[in-house]
């Protein structure tokens, strides 16, 4: 076990390194730099050559890349060039906001999968079920940003402002800025209309592996044995066909992330929250390379230690897993 | 009778006494609060001296200080600078300074002006500004708060210059700037960030929010008023009008011409501030290409289709109805205009008259210059995505061209993408941008002269850059006026610089928020607001 | 590394139920033992599909859809393209059922023209997906070895990136354009983004599917491995491919909304669902209707594609029910 964790956490590297690769690559094939951006009006071409040659944009690609990864492993994660912050402290900023959305997703996910995955399992093919399936459907169906917009709608113009459409406040000692007003209250107001918006989706996609996964464990061997020995029904349903169901959900709850990743860039910029989404997107629009590399690692990392850890509770759950 | 008189008096002396105090009080601003502002861009950077745009511009106004304003009527005030006199030859402005200090305790003196100046004609600092400095010769020193600035030439506008958007002089503190590099500056560290404004810089995070807190020691005893200002970016007109209907927002700070009226509807009593237009919208046409097809080439040909002035004249003159535009694209809240400089503009020139919109004539000159249903004519339309209203105006001129048989293709791009193809003389046949506002006509020279990396269009008419001159140094207002009739007629006539109507400007605060002085992009302050709450 | 095990080091387990991005799992759904029925397994999908309400429901949106896409000309009553600028934001009229938008467009026909694009994306892309994704699969888990590990590695290159983030970057990189060619960018971008989905879920059948004995037969007797790989194994995988493609359309032209909703899509003024979703949310106070439609019609369209890719997947599996 302890080899299988070592060997699949030496396998992050080249995986990260390969993704920050790959973004460097693709963000020099955008046409356009940041220099221009950055000069604005005093944009002439020397000067424009100048400040090129002073943040090593004419050097080859390559050469840029592995400079990158030098600065990297002294933990300097570069400087934007546009704004002179520095990228690591930007990340820090962002980071607290994108990782609440997304575990609060998660939450609005499976209280509502949970129940309505129950629900459909426990009574299949009746009103109840059909009900749970079609919303489950719908769910599925709607674009994150549409769900948006409707929440806005409802919630932020309408009900005179019950949420507010954008911003946010801290969680009390989240917040790594000077000036913060955080507040518990304020924080979930902030949060419950991108997280629903995010996990409505992801929602119905559980509730169907659920009930799915729930019905298979019902009708095998041993729950039918179970019930033979005359243990009720509850009990048989919470103790052996949810904690067995649970293994696939939790490795597409583990995989649902890179899709929740993907689906708060644009939450974020739908809500204004200052998440890594928005970061990542105006970085990319900016040419900010160094931002944007930044953007790449943390999610990549991100994404890769997600997976270990999915993995890993995977083995934890169903002793029937052997690792090669 | 004696007690009744006495009661009578003295419920006399009571009301008036009551009627004079609550007069009094409504006068009397409140001190404190926060005032939260929503810009509807970000901030690119906090280094004054070189960062671009307006959200940059007024947050200099307010952390910084310069040496005058200008006021709504165009007259001149002091802002550190309690008086100044001009020589007889135009050729010396002497300036008294007021006591003040900056942010980190440092004397606003002679030197630190003279510090300032240097460093914006400094080409190593790389600042936008540095072209507009070009008239100044140097800056002397006379004594701790005398400050003198000499002219290599009369410059008419070197006052206007000093005073607003985008030119305005910001103080920096001489030690802050030295002790601190130009990162810390740009990446907003409050002990690098040093000016002598009534506001001081607390925090910076971009995508999150600007604080600054009330400068204790401001040369104005009093102000500011506010104890903070936060401004936060909201991108989305919808999410602003939410924020600001909830009561999230007390201050947009520029406002999405399309929406006022939506806006309107929902808040009823909030403040619309407004004015004539100072920013042109153009539909740019390029006149020239590179000859060897490198760009900036010096040697130039004429674009393949707009290098032809018949072909300009039926596209941009004749064949756009600019009544039209204004009403889709703005819902009738702007000004159709021809004149290079729009109405807000000082010297501004009414020319409408030269490009009424006539599709036959636009026809003709098209046959005349080759092209009809056998030869149609097709160009490419650029657009660029920062405002919506862009694509809109771009929509209908695409309407407009079809009517008198020509092909516009529609191109939408990013910003910075449009920023390189027009800055770097790439390959574009008409654009349609807004540009920036302009105080007084010199302030298009850098955008519209023969020679100017900014100038799009690229002509190579250097008679435009001798009107500029001319204009520039042309000390009395009368014949100045005069020249800038001539100038704006010949850029209508030739079409080398294609308005549109103006570009509006809407500032909405809430019905609390008192005392601010309205003046387009070019001043903004805060510092005398108060929030009557 | 046994059977069926992807470079996770997982062993496959098959997963059922779920639906659209969750059939996309880099695992397989491996379907063993349906070949050596003596029943056309197809004709017991068929006629379990014409059973089931959902696939029912599904098709007949989908079908309405195809219709209406190909017949738009026909159907829109204006040109979607066409302003007519004295009428901008009317309300929904005789004349204008679903009211015009800001240049005096009619909705309901941009409505009825950017089903074209939708449905084009949306199938084009995933059968670029397929024809591309399919064989390197097949490729992969037959050979293994060195093959399987590269071209396994480079699909988790791409997976691992967040679905949106890739396309977004593609389509910055590629610049969004108006007409087919942004069009064919937009297929392009959701295709490349989809690949290692059809790769590893075809992939997955191989392996389970490569020890057979009749193949191990097949090999001996000297058949060239292409053959085999088309004659036997890839019947087998069709049933997930299939409704792996239907989901997988549903999931394209929910990206292909999003992109255009962030203004990366193709470009006006070819209509398009997305942009005209975004572009007239800023006039959702007085004229909700012009974005809630479109993104009704996005609605629809996914739950048409969701709900056919639904029932396929039941009738093809009979372990579900």
């Amino acid at each position: 076990m302890r080899t299988y964790i070592l060997r699949r956490l030496l396998q992050i590297v080249p995986t990260v390194l390969m993704i920050t690769l790959v973004v460097f690559l693709m963000m020099q094939s955008i046409p356009g730099d940041p220099v221009v951006a950055l000069l604005g009006d005093a944009y002439t071409q020397e000067d424009a050559e100048k400040v090129r040659q002073t943040y090593g944009l004419d050097k080859p690609v390559i050469v840029q890349y592995l400079i990158w990864l030098g600065k990297l492993v002294q933990g300097d994660w570069g400087r934007s060039i546009l704004t002179g912050r520095a990228v690591l402290d930007d990340v820090w900023v962002r980071l607290p906001v994108t990782l609440e959305l997304i575990i609060v997703s998660m939450f609005v996910a499976l209280a509502i999968a949970l129940p309505a995955a129950i629900i459909g399992a426990l009574r299949q093919n009746t009103w109840a079920d059909y009900t749970a399936t079609s919303a489950a459907m719908i769910g599925v169906s709607i674009p994150e940003f549409f769900i948006g917009v409707l929440l806005l709608l409802v919630f932020s113009i309408g009900m005179g402002g019950l949420l507010p459409s954008s911003g946010w406040v801290y969680l009390p000692g989240t917040c790594p800025l000077m000036v913060c007003g955080t507040s518990f209250w304020g924080n979930m107001q902030h949060v419950l209309m991108p997280a629903f918006a995010l996990g409505v989706g992801r929602a119905a996609i559980l509730t169907r592996l659920l009930r799915a996964s729930m019905l298979e464990v019902i009708r095998t061997e041993y729950v039918t044995t179970a019930r033979a020995k005359g243990l009720g029904e509850r009990p048989v349903v919470f103790k052996h066909a949810l904690k067995n169901a649970l293994i696939p959900t939790v490795t597409v709850m583990g995989l649902q992330v890179g899709f929740l990743i993907g689906g708060a860039i644009v939450v974020e910029t739908l809500f204004a929250m200052p998440g890594l989404g928005t970061f990542g997107i105006d970085a990319i629009i900016a040419r900010d390379y160094q931002q944007v590399q930044g953007f790449a690692l943390i999610t990549a990392l991100a994404f890769v230690f997600i997976n270990l850890i999915v993995d890993l509770t995977y083995t934890f759950l169903d002793p029937r897993i052997r690792y090669a | 009778m004696r007690v009744r008189r006495v009661l009578l008096s003295t419920a006399v002396i009571t009301v008036v006494a009551l009627l004079v105090a609550s007069a009094a009080s409504a006068q009397t601003p409140k001190r404190g609060g926060t005032l939260r502002v929503s810009y509807g861009n970000d901030i690119a950077n906090l280094d004054f001296h070189t960062a671009p745009g307006y959200e940059m511009m007024w947050v200099a106004m307010n952390v910084g200080c310069g040496l005058v304003n200008i006021t709504t009527d165009g007259k001149f005030v002091g802002d550190v600078a309690e008086s100044w006199q001009v020589s007889a030859d135009h050729l010396n402005y002497t300036f008294k300074l007021k006591k003040a200090i900056f942010h980190d305790g440092t004397p606003v003196d002679a030197a630190a002006v003279k510090f300032s100046i240097d460093r914006l004609k400094d080409p190593a600092t790389k600042s936008g500004m540095r072209t507009f400095y070009d008239p100044v010769h140097s800056v002397e020193v006379l004594d701790p708060q005398t400050v003198q600035v000499r002219l290599k030439h009369p410059y008419a506008f070197f006052l206007h210059m000093l005073a607003a958007y985008r030119t305005g002089l910001i103080l920096y503190s001489p030690t802050a700037t030295q002790k601190y590099s130009v990162d810390d500056r740009k990446q907003g560290k409050p002990e690098a960030v040093v000016g002598c404004g009534p506001f001081r810089l607390v925090e910076w995070v971009k995508g999150k929010h600007l604080v600054m807190d009330r400068f204790d020691k401001y040369f104005l005893p009093g102000l500011p008023i506010l104890d903070r200002v936060v401004i936060r970016t909201i991108k989305d007109p919808v999410t602003e009008m939410a924020a600001f209907k909830a009561g999230e927002v007390d201050f947009i700070a520029s406002f999405s011409p399309e929406h006022v009226d939506t806006l309107k509807a929902q808040v009823p009593n909030a403040q619309f501030l407004t004015g004539k237009e100072t920013t042109p919208m153009l539909a740019a046409m390029k006149v020239t290409v590179p000859k060897d097809g490198k760009p900036m080439s010096k040697d130039r040909a004429p674009h393949p289709i707009f290098g032809d002035l018949r072909v300009r004249k039926a596209v941009g003159c004749y064949g756009i109805d600019r009544n039209e535009i204004v009403k889709i694209a703005f819902k009738g809240q702007a000004t159709a205009w021809v004149g290079m400089n729009p109405p807000g503009t000082l010297d501004t020139v009414y020319v409408n008259h030269m490009c009424p919109y006539d599709p036959a004539k636009a026809r003709a000159l098209l046959t005349q210059a080759g092209y009809g249903p056998s030869k149609p004519l097709t160009f490419e339309l650029m657009a660029d995505t920062e405002k919506s209203v862009f694509n809109v105006i771009a929509t209908v001129i695409k309407e407009q061209m079809a009517r008198i048989g020509v092909t516009a293709n529609i191109r939408l791009v990013d910003k910075v993408s449009w920023m390189q193809t027009t800055l770097n003389d790439g390959p574009w046949d008409m654009y349609v941008e807004d540009l920036l506002s302009l105080i007084t006509l010199d302030s298009n020279a850098y955008l519209s002269n023969s020679t100017s990396t900014w100038s799009h269009p690229r002509h190579n008419d250097t008679r435009v850059d001798e009107f500029y001159a001319r204009y520039a140094r042309e000390t009395d207002p009368a014949k100045r006026k005069a020249i800038a009739k001539e100038l704006v007629e010949f850029m209508a006539d030739n079409m080398y610089w294609n308005n549109i109507s103006g570009s509006p400007f809407f500032m909405v605060t809430q019905p609390w928020v008192k005392g601010y002085t309205y003046n387009a992009e070019f001043e903004v302050h805060w510092s005398t607001v108060w929030l009557d709450k | 590394m046994a059977n069926g095990s992807d470079s996770l080091g997982v062993e496959q387990r098959p997963i059922r139920g779920g639906s659209v991005q969750e059939s996309e799992l880099p695992v397989g759904i491996a379907l063993p033992g349906r070949v050596e029925r003596s029943q056309s397994p197809l004709a017991i999908g068929v006629r379990r599909l014409a059973k089931s309400t959902t696939a029912l429901v599904g098709a007949g949106i989908v079908v309405a859809l195809v219709m209406v896409a190909l017949f738009a000309d026909v159907i829109a009553p204006h040109s979607p393209v066409v302003s007519d600028q004295t009428r901008t934001f009317a309300t929904p009229s005789w004349d204008h059922p679903l009211g015009t938008d800001q240049l005096g467009r009619d909705m309901l026909s941009r409505i009825i023209h950017g089903s074209r694009i939708s449905l084009a994306v949306g199938v084009s892309s995933v059968i670029l997906a397929l024809v591309l994704g399919v064989p390197l699969g097949m490729v992969a888990g037959y050979y293994g070895g060195r093959v399987d590990s590269v071209i396994m590695r480079l699909m988790d290159l791409i997976l691992a990136f967040p679905i949106y983030l890739l396309a977004i970057i593609l389509m910055i990189i590629f610049t969004p354009t108006a007409g087919l060619i942004g069009t064919i960018k937009v297929v392009g971008a959701i295709a490349i983004v989809r690949i290692p989905i059809y790769a590893r879920l075809v992939r997955g059948s191989v392996l389970s599917i490569k020890e057979k004995e009749y193949i191990e037969a097949c090999r001996a007797v000297g058949v060239r491995d292409p053959l085999i790989l088309l004659r036997h194994v890839l019947p087998n995988c069709l049933a997930p491919i299939i409704v792996t493609t239907t989901l997988g359309i549903a999931t394209s032209i929910i990206v292909e909304a999003t992109l255009s909703f962030l203004g990366l899509g193709t470009q006006p003024p070819t209509p398009s669902w997305g942009w005209d979703l975004k572009a007239n949310v800023s006039f959702i106070q007085a004229n909700a209707w012009l974005s809630l439609f479109p993104g009704l019609a996005i609605f629809v369209t996914v739950l048409g594609f969701n709900l056919f890719g639904d029932g396929l997947r039941d009738a093809l599996d009979p372990r579900l029910k």
